[in-house]
């Protein structure tokens, strides 16, 4: 080939703006003298000095050891021996020792049969590579994050066909992947919600709404109801078009369920509630207006006929008709502390409550020589209604001194603690102690005793567990007997 | 102590009639009695007694639970009746609501609110208030 000089000279200028630019360089191997040639430019991806001068084992030097090397001597020698073109992306080690990505071209010159040269190109491409290897990752990422979400998803073009779905869809719409993309979100909507949601459909594709979100009614492959939250955003192109939509789809029908089974449990739960105030109401006045003609007969018989009483039954019948009596009094007691609505707490000192406990009791204190220790700080207010402390505190005490050691008077101590929201009164006392692996379950049942003590009821520690519960508190309990029962009192401390 | 000439009892209890009777008697509480099952039967009953100056019972004794027409219906009826200011009513029901305690206390009418079973000295308290 002749080419004038001057076009020479300038073409040479040209490939050198070409070489540079474009990062690419040429390599020349010459096979007869094993001798190898790089130009400005290949010596500059390879960051060695202009004056460098490399042979085909330096060369070959730079490529990564493993992958890179191995193929680069494999097609180099296949080019050589079998005069076969290469063309390969691979990656070398810079003289400074940086990793590239270069593209490496090379094609035999043959003569006689035989391959004379090679000559070649090199290619920085370690910028372009680099940012196509992250973007397959990070395609590779999100197509994984597509198909196993929880949430249900679908790219919908449009026309509103399902154009990808993902597996969660899938099992909640009871369709596969290839049934559901034949579909359009029109015919998996339920009928009712269908004009709202091609709506907003058609207002998001006019650019009048962003993005779309709604409880809606889908129908699954055997026609049942699918309760569903909606989110779905619409996609443009970088003109602003609209190309489509991504739907997320929350399966909502067993939230719904299990929604629906409560509120009917809430309503079953209703009813028994007013039929028990009913059955309380029943009990307290019938049984009260029994109660009260037994009562009154039996005065009238003591009035009208003394000598009745004296049969050794009249005895017993009065006392069945004052148990009886007494019984309805505790009845109407529990009912009116289980029934009763809107109770109207207060603020109230517990040391003050305290000690109008004491008084109200403290002819029983001095005569049954009880020693009490109150260590209660006098700033502690609880969340109550005055009476049922009034009781909750009696109550705790009288019984602390009913129970106490047969032969010794009974001690007492009060302390408390503040734990979250509750102040923790505890009560103290050395006396009988509660066997509580066998009562613990009946400690605060409605007529348990576990002393045979004569003024033991059992009621007690049922009406205060009531009174306690009412006013938001509760009761633990430790015991060891014969030496000792603690009883911890939760009650909520007043903001 | 004044014995009461009247007493009249609106109850449907028959024993505590039955009861109530014996103890008046026992305990010399009044000179004769009235008794009318329901409001319904006393109202019809007392209205023309009162409008025509019979012997007007002094005290009434009045249930509250009882069928056709309660106590209160029966309040309500009784105070539209010219005369009835001169007539002493006490509520005597087992009742301890503190609806119906509190109800009572909205009638001018009612002396007091007597919680069943009655007794000798309540029936007592009754005479001396009178």
């Amino acid at each position: 080939m002749s080419i004038p000089n001057i076009q020479k000279k300038s073409s040479i200028n040209l490939l050198d703006f070409i070489q540079e630019h474009a990062a690419i360089g040429t390599w020349e191997f010459d096979t007869t003298l094993s001798q190898l040639n790089w130009s400005t430019q290949t010596k500059k991806i390879h960051e060695v000095s202009l004056d460098y001068k490399p042979n085909v084992e330096l060369g070959l030097s730079f490529y990564k050891k493993g992958y890179s090397l191995n193929k680069i001597e494999t097609l180099f020698t296949n080019c050589i021996e079998n005069h076969k073109d290469f063309d390969i992306e691979i990656q070398i080690i810079t003289q400074t020792g940086k990793e590239k990505w270069v593209r490496t071209i090379g094609t035999p010159i043959i003569e006689n049969n035989k391959c004379i040269k090679i000559q070649g190109l090199i290619q920085d491409i370690d910028k372009k590579t680099k940012n196509s290897k992250a973007l397959a990752i990070k395609e590779q990422q999100l197509s994984r994050t597509f198909e196993t979400a929880l949430v249900g998803m679908a790219i919908v073009d449009l026309e509103g066909t399902l154009i990808d779905v993902n597996k969660s869809l899938c099992k909640t719409l009871g369709y596969n992947k290839d049934e559901i993309k034949t579909l359009t979100f029109m015919d998996l909507t339920h009928p009712d919600d269908l004009r709202r949601d091609y709506a907003a459909m058609m207002r998001m594709i006019s650019g009048k709404l962003d993005h779309y979100e709604a409880e809606k009614r889908y129908i699954n492959k055997k026609g049942e109801i699918i309760w569903a939250q909606l989110f779905t955003t619409i996609v443009r192109d970088s003109n602003g078009q609209p190309e489509h939509f991504i739907a997320q789809i929350n399966d909502l029908t067993l939230i719904k369920k299990s929604s629906q089974k409560v509120s009917q449990l809430l309503d079953t739960t209703e009813n028994q509630n007013k039929r028990l105030l009913n059955f309380a109401h029943i009990v307290s006045h019938n049984l009260r207006s029994h109660y009260g003609n037994l009562d009154m007969l039996l005065d009238i018989i003591k009035m009208d006929s003394p000598e009745t009483t004296k049969n050794e039954i009249f005895p017993l019948i009065e006392q069945a008709v004052n148990n009886l009596g007494e019984t309805v009094k505790n009845l109407n007691e529990v009912a009116a502390i289980n029934t009763q609505k809107d109770l109207k707490t207060e603020s109230l000192n517990l040391l003050e409550n305290f000690n109008k406990a004491f008084s109200s009791i403290s002819a029983l204190i001095i005569n049954s020589e009880t020693k009490i220790s109150i260590n209660i700080e006098p700033e502690i207010f609880v969340k109550g209604i005055p009476a049922y402390l009034d009781s909750i505190l009696l109550n705790f005490l009288t019984n602390a001194i009913k129970y106490k050691k047969i032969n010794e008077p009974a001690k007492i101590e009060i302390n408390t603690e503040i734990e979250n929201d509750f102040v923790i009164l505890k009560i103290k006392d050395y006396g009988l102690g509660i066997d509580l692996k066998k009562h613990r379950d009946k400690l605060f049942g409605m007529y348990k005793t576990f002393h045979k003590h004569k003024d033991s009821r059992g009621l007690g520690l049922f009406i205060t567990k009531n009174q306690v519960e009412a006013i938001g508190g509760k009761i633990e309990v430790e015991s060891i007997v014969n030496e000792s029962t603690t009883f911890y009192i939760y009650l909520k401390t007043y903001e | 102590m004044n014995k009461i000439d009247v007493a009249c009892i609106i109850d449907d209890d028959p024993i505590f009639i039955f009861g109530a009777k014996r103890m008046m008697q026992l305990s010399n509480f009044c000179n004769s009695f009235m008794v009318f099952k329901n409001g319904q039967e006393a109202i019809n009953n007392l209205k023309p007694i009162m409008n025509s100056d019979e012997a007007i019972p002094n005290v009434i004794l009045l249930d509250i639970n009882m069928p056709i027409m309660d106590g209160w219906q029966f309040l309500d009826e009784f105070i539209k009746i010219e005369s009835h200011k001169s007539i002493t009513i006490y509520i005597v029901s087992s009742s301890i609501d503190p609806v119906d305690l509190n109800r009572a206390k909205r009638y001018d009418n009612i002396k007091n609110y007597i919680i069943k079973p009655i007794s000798f000295k309540k029936l007592e308290s009754i005479l001396q208030d009178v």
